[in-house]
């Protein structure tokens, strides 16, 4: 399918702010399911940009604002190819992942982080669920992304940013990036390497509403991959419980959300942002109409006040 | 004054730097054992007054955190010096340039290379994505020559045959040589008669070298004068008299993160004159907040935008972004592979033997043998967190137990290395102490090599523990020079 995309976020301070300086993560990847065919980055007050690939493999673009400025807007635009990922019938024992070469490649990949801290509870029942499907590693999967769909109601702004995954599990509501940090948690108790999507959908639904002529109006949205062995990583979209497809353009992967924010950075000055991001997905080939999914809300970073820490450096 | 060199009945576990094992000086400590020998008790208490309040006059102060008593401290320099001679030198010299360099290659590898030495399983992968020292930021952040750890500070220690041991490496933020300067610059006035007949080798021309290594890794855009600036975290920083003292000796600014300003990519400092730009930045800022952009949000300290300049390659960085996957101690274990993968060498300085608590069977045994060794954080350094099997408690060894079952990769175990001996005075006489060596290692477009470096002392007896912060004090170092190179002397 192809997607024309344009990612959009405007930062409007109340008191006039510089030397603003940011990270955009909104380029879709080229990979085996997906290819992107063009994309282009501006940002006004108009600004150089640095783009590189980081660790991750995502594009990075990076740019600062330094002279007074009020209002900071950043629109990315691309244009992707998608398909469905190929049919697959493996089935590997859970037992594979105790493979020293799969646990040696994927070990950053099996740690808690910041968002995705489980406790012994969740560790549980994530052995439990994973039992229930005959103990392979992708029925194991399977069933955690169904159980992280039914676990959470989706509910824009039940969640911040940084909220811990217990918590989430408490409220028992979230957004994407939620479901995709317990997706990822979930795995993890179980010794299966996960890792955080960050991307966009294709999809119209109630609250996000078609704008029609095969337009959108989204947000960013964020699903998970698992590793499994023989197989390679395996996508799937906890928040509306289905494997991921040709209506899912991928940005990027990381640990956590924090390894692919959208739009990350800092500026200097009082002023507060107001933030107004959107997606607008365009499908080029209009046979097929947007199908009807979920979409969560997107939170860029911005800077909290700052703090003195020099008696922090460490001395070698 | 008897120099106190303990022969008693007790077994010489412990080698001694200054006599040999039937209690003869040994020659190099000759004419400066037998200065000491004549000194009064009076002499040396005079010698010692005269030393602290030229300490406290200049300011010359460490400060130790966490402490109970005022955390400001003079500096505890010993008037009796570490002297090491010309030929054991050469081999010191070569085995740390044969270190850094593998280090560097190692470093290389890892951040802008193929990372062969993973692809070819000498260092296993995980090994360096479980590294809380490995900075996904800086990935394919080049840095020119490929000095990513411009300065080196690498901790030697003498084993019971006196064979020289590195316990570890200090690749990203070095402290000491500030005080290496200082401990020469008073040795000289305190006992210049002590130095006579010996030709020592000058540590005085540190701030010369240490800014020819950092010019030549200047941008190659930016011409023949490139503009150095060493970045503190500021007044507060336990070691900001070292980052005043080597921006003065080096005659460049001394900044803070404020005083910084990226724009385009280009760094720049606020000066009376306006904005100057800035090519080389000796920064003393630890990773995590050297650049809020990528980092800490909320640290003031930094300077936004620094890595991304950085990598767009128009400021070079010293030492690199994540040079702690190089000295992670459980990384560290594999320095020896490290100098036979990329410079297909035997090691000249042996490591420590060091236990991998991540593997089963070497955990299996450190656990059996606890009380016998020494177990360290990995990522830790200043001499936090040590436990010295032999002197810990049966609730220390519990408590290093379970924090070593609760995450193995983030410790290593060693054999207890006792540490060489050297009189040091103990309020009335010289006694033995246990001492250690930091070395200090320059990496631009040569290997450089600042003769002898810190010897810090454990002034409590029996005491293994050296660092400044846990009560340690340090001893001026002298090389001695063979008769074509110059010495100190010399250049007065």
């Amino acid at each position: 399918m192809r997607l024309d995309i344009c990612y959009r976020t405007k930062l409007a301070f109340d008191a006039p702010v510089r030397e603003s300086q940011n990270e955009l993560r909104a380029c879709p990847v080229t990979d085996e399911r997906q290819q992107l065919l063009s994309y282009r980055v501006t940002v006004e007050p108009s600004a150089r940009l640095l783009s590189f690939t980081d660790y991750w493999g995502t594009r990075v673009d990076h740019f600062g604002v330094t002279e007074s400025h009020a209002d900071l807007e950043v629109v990315a635009e691309a244009s992707v190819e998608t398909q469905d990922p190929p049919a697959h019938s493996a089935a590997p024992a859970m037992e594979s992942l105790g493979d020293p070469d799969f646990l040696n490649d994927h070990d950053e990949f099996l740690k808690p982080t910041r968002h995705t801290d489980w406790d012994e509870a969740m560790a549980r029942q994530a052995r439990e669920l994973a039992a229930a499907d005959g103990s392979n590693v992708v029925g194991a999967v399977t069933e955690l992304n169904e159980f992280v769909g039914g676990r959470l109601a989706y509910e824009p702004g039940a969640t911040e940013i940084g909220e811990p995954i217990t918590e989430v599990l408490a409220k028992g509501a979230g957004v994407c990036q939620d479901y995709a940090h317990l997706g990822v948690a979930l795995c993890r108790s179980i010794g299966i390497p996960a890792r955080y999507v960050s991307g966009y959908l294709f999809s119209s639904n109630e609250r996000t509403g078609s704008i029609g002529g095969g337009l959108v109006r989204v947000q960013t949205h964020a699903w998970f991959e698992a590793a499994v062995p023989e197989l390679g990583w395996l996508a799937l979209d906890p928040t509306n419980r289905l494997a991921v497809g040709h209506q899912h353009v991928k940005i990027g992967h990381g640990r956590d959300y924090d390894d692919v924010p959208p739009l990350r950075g800092v500026y200097s000055g009082p002023g507060a942002p107001e933030l107004d991001a959107s997606v607008e997905i365009r499908r080029m080939d209009p046979s097929r109409q947007p199908t009807s999914l979920m979409q969560p809300s997107l939170l860029a970073s911005v800077k909290a006040p700052r703090t003195r820490e020099q008696q922090q450096q460490q001395q070698q | 004054m008897n120099a106190g060199n303990s022969i008693g009945p007790d077994p010489p576990s412990f080698f001694d730097e200054a006599v040999d094992e039937r209690g003869r000086t040994r020659d190099h400590y000759r004419p400066v054992q037998e200065w000491f020998d004549r000194l009064s008790l009076d002499q040396v208490k005079a010698l010692e007054e005269q030393r602290n309040e030229s300490f406290r006059r200049q300011g010359i102060t460490f400060t130790v955190y966490g402490g109970d008593e005022g955390t400001e401290r003079t500096w505890p320099m010993d008037l009796f010096p570490r002297i090491i001679d010309a030929e054991e030198w050469a081999m010191l010299e070569r085995g740390l340039i044969q270190r850094v360099t593998a280090l560097n290659r190692f470093l290389d590898d890892i951040y802008t290379g193929e990372q062969a030495i993973l692809r070819d399983g000498i260092v296993p992968r995980r090994l360096i994505t479980s590294c809380t020292g490995f900075e996904r930021e800086a990935m394919n952040v080049a840095v020119p020559l490929g000095a990513r750890c411009l300065v080196a500070g690498i901790d030697l220690v003498r084993d019971a045959d006196g064979g020289y041991r590195v316990l570890e490496d200090n690749l990203r933020n070095p402290s000491g040589i500030s005080y290496v300067i200082e401990n020469r610059a008073a040795m000289t006035k305190l006992l210049p008669a002590a130095f006579s007949d010996l030709a020592v080798r000058s540590v005085d021309h540190y701030g010369r070298s240490l800014l020819r290594a950092l010019r030549s890794i200047a941008p190659p855009a930016c011409g023949d004068d490139p503009t150095v600036a060493v970045l503190t975290p500021g007044i507060f920083n336990s070691a900001y008299f070292e980052h005043a003292f080597l921006a003065r000796s080096m005659g460049v600014e001394l900044v803070e993160g404020r005083d910084l300003v990226v724009d385009d990519h280009v760094v720049a400092m606020r000066t009376t004159r306006g904005l100057e730009r800035v090519d080389v930045i000796y920064r003393r800022i630890d990773d995590h907040f050297l650049d809020p952009v990528v980092f800490n949000a909320q640290s003031t300290l930094g300077v936004p935008g620094l890595l991304a300049a950085a990598r767009a390659g128009t400021v070079s960085v010293a030492n690199s972004v994540g040079n702690g996957v190089g000295d992670d101690k459980a990384v560290y274990a594999y320095v020896p592979e490290m100098i036979r993968y990329y410079l297909d060498e035997e090691p000249v300085i042996p490591n420590a033997d060091t236990y991998l608590l991540w593997e089963e069977d070497q955990r299996a045994e450190v656990l059996e043998r606890l009380d016998q060794l020494v177990v360290k954080p990995v990522a830790e350094s200043g001499g936090y967190g040590i436990v010295i099997g032999p002197k810990a408690t049966d609730a220390e060894l519990a408590e290093a137990r379970s924090k070593i079952l609760d995450d193995p990769r983030n410790w290593i175990a060693q054999e207890v290395v006792n540490l060489s001996r050297l009189p040091a005075w103990a309020g009335d006489q010289f006694a033995p102490r246990h001492i250690d060596l930091r070395p200090f290692v320059l990496c631009g477009e040569q290997v450089e090599v600042i003769p002898g470096g810190l010897t810090r002392v454990a002034l409590r007896e029996g005491s293994l523990i050296v660092n400044s912060s846990q009560g340690g004090g340090s001893k001026d170092t002298w090389v001695l020079g063979n008769s074509e190179q110059p010495a100190s002397g010399e250049q007065r």
